[in-house]
């Protein structure tokens, strides 16, 4: 049904990496917090025009920008949990509205201050690179290399920092048993905090590298919030590692989606979706089988 | 002299009173085991105690000081620790893993682990092997060694032989006296209440909230009244 087409897998893997770095805020969210986080998608586009704001009009060099977007990005995170969030010590129901509001506000305060008419980080690297032209016969451009490069290199070091340093084990444990993690003197309060750096931090970098695939518009994170939704559902609500897996088959599904005969491109969003409830019809707990992210 | 001391405890959950002026003592090096019939509150005397309620009125102290209301992560880093009657155990983390989470609260856990190793080899063997598939005996002794990982000096424990085979549930109070032994007052809740009793040194009976009897635990086991409400006959 589907043909081998590299070209096809090669923008699978980059939108795959945006997907990946959105989903596993969504899910860290969904696994301490207990709701689905209808704000992270908007919260990408704070990161986006974060960088945007460092690169374009302060003139710092890209990588600046993309490290201080991240950091803008985890600190309107763990703000907007302080500030809303938390204080409202309400249900999921409650939170998820509340989280729509948020949103807004994101989108609102974006408007406002760099209007709404799609931009682009002033950075070269949209010619094809001659030899993966030749070679693999792809046309693929050093900023797809460095999105693609960019997220192993975040995902390999998230991994290594849950299971090898000991603020990974207590975000583990705390993911896994929040009263046991208190009564062994984790001080969860602080794990807490650090789930929404890293899943704030992250976005921000999903949104810059969404904003440098394609454009940066307001609406960019809300665009794409339900494909993460299918991504951490498909891995499996609440797992870090899952979210992987699902934001990569997800992802690659969504790109892919023009070798299927018949169907138009136009349905890719749609046909991700098929694939979502098609998986979960065989495994219903998710990819990753109803595991806390350990 | 009393490490731990339980005056006039209202408590509860939401607007449900459990606790009735409850009032108890542990003494240095002692082992105290509250017996008494479901819904009598005894898990609710340790949850309150270690701070995962908030206590209605009344006081606790450790040490003479007073810590009502004190967070269970607070708790630890003033010498206390409690093991749970269920979901005491992280499963997706490894024996290992979960030592190490019992000793986030202290400087250089390793050496104590180490000696934990030591005193229970059965987790030596096991310590790369995730939690969760650890049979409930040997999650019970994890979840014990989890807690000694701080070196208490007061240790809180709901019911160590909940759900285990009845040739186990000795080796699991073996294992609790050897604790004892070390210097750690125990105040443990036991569902088994005459094998509770045996293994320690005092004990107190609970019902609707509220001590009834108290007493050595010999005097407790051979009291008929006691026996013939509590013990099962």
């Amino acid at each position: 049904m589907v043909d081998f087409d590299p070209q096809l897998v090669a923008d699978g893997l980059v939108y795959s990496s945006i997907i990946v770095l959105g989903s596993i805020g969504l899910s860290l969210v969904y696994d301490i917090a207990d709701f689905p986080n209808f704000a992270h998608g908007d919260l990408m586009a704070v990161g986006a025009f974060g960088a945007l704001a460092v690169h374009g009009s302060l003139g710092f060099p890209f990588p600046v920008a993309v490290v201080t977007g991240m950091v803008i990005g985890a600190v309107v995170a763990v703000l907007t949990n302080r500030v809303v969030f938390e204080p409202m010590d309400a249900g999921p129901l409650e939170l998820l509205i509340a989280s729509i509001g948020v949103a807004l506000i994101y989108r609102a305060a974006l408007m406002q201050r760099f209007g709404t008419e799609s931009q682009s980080y002033d950075v070269g690297g949209q010619a094809p690179i001659d030899a993966a032209q030749e070679t693999l016969g792809i046309a693929i451009n050093v900023r797809a290399v460095a999105i693609i490069a960019v997220t192993l290199v975040l995902v390999g070091a998230l991994h290594a920092m849950l299971q090898y340093t000991s603020l990974g084990r207590q975000m583990r444990a705390t993911s896994a048993n929040p009263s046991l993690a208190r009564v062994s003197g984790i001080r969860t309060d602080r794990v807490v905090t650090a789930m929404w750096v890293i899943g704030g931090a992250l976005a921000a970098a999903g949104g810059v590298f969404l904003g440098l695939h394609t454009l940066i518009r307001p609406r960019m994170g809300f665009d794409i919030l339900l494909v993460l939704f299918a991504a951490v559902i498909l891995g499996g609500i609440g797992s870090v590692y899952g979210a992987m897996a699902g934001g990569l088959v997800i992802g690659m599904v969504h790109e892919l989606t023009p070798a299927i005969p018949v169907v138009p491109t136009r349905y890719n969003t749609a046909i991700a979706f098929v694939i979502m409830i098609l998986i979960l019809l065989v495994q219903p707990s998710g990819i990753a089988g109803g595991k806390t992210s350990a | 002299m009393s490490v731990l001391e339980v005056r006039d405890v209202d408590s509860g959950y939401g607007d449900m009173q459990v606790l009735h002026g409850m009032s108890l003592d542990l003494h240095e090096e002692e082992i105290v085991c509250m017996v008494g019939p479901n819904g009598a509150g005894k898990s609710t005397v340790l949850k309150t105690v270690f701070g995962l309620l908030e206590p209605w009125s009344g006081t606790i102290r450790l040490d003479g000081e007073d810590i009502t209301g004190m967070a269970p992560e607070d708790l630890v880093r003033r010498g206390m620790a409690y093991v749970p009657q269920v979901d005491n155990v992280f499963p997706p983390l490894t024996v290992e893993e979960n030592l190490r989470m019992g000793g986030v609260a202290r400087e250089d856990p390793g050496p104590v682990i180490e000696e934990l190793y030591e005193r229970f080899p059965l987790l030596d063997e096991k310590r790369t092997a995730k939690a969760g598939s650890l049979s409930g005996g040997q999650q019970q002794l994890l979840a014990l060694a989890r807690a000694l990982v701080v070196e208490p000096e007061v240790l809180l424990i709901d019911e160590p032989s909940a759900g285990l085979a009845p040739t186990i549930v000795d080796d699991v109070f073996e294992d609790v006296r050897k604790v004892n032994e070390l210097g750690t007052a125990i105040l443990m809740i036991e569902q088994n209440a005459r094998a509770g009793l045996r293994i320690s040194d005092r004990g107190y009976v609970l019902d609707q909230g509220s001590v009834e009897f108290e007493g050595n635990a010999d005097t407790l086991l051979e009291d008929p009244k006691v026996a013939e409400l509590y013990l099962g006959g």
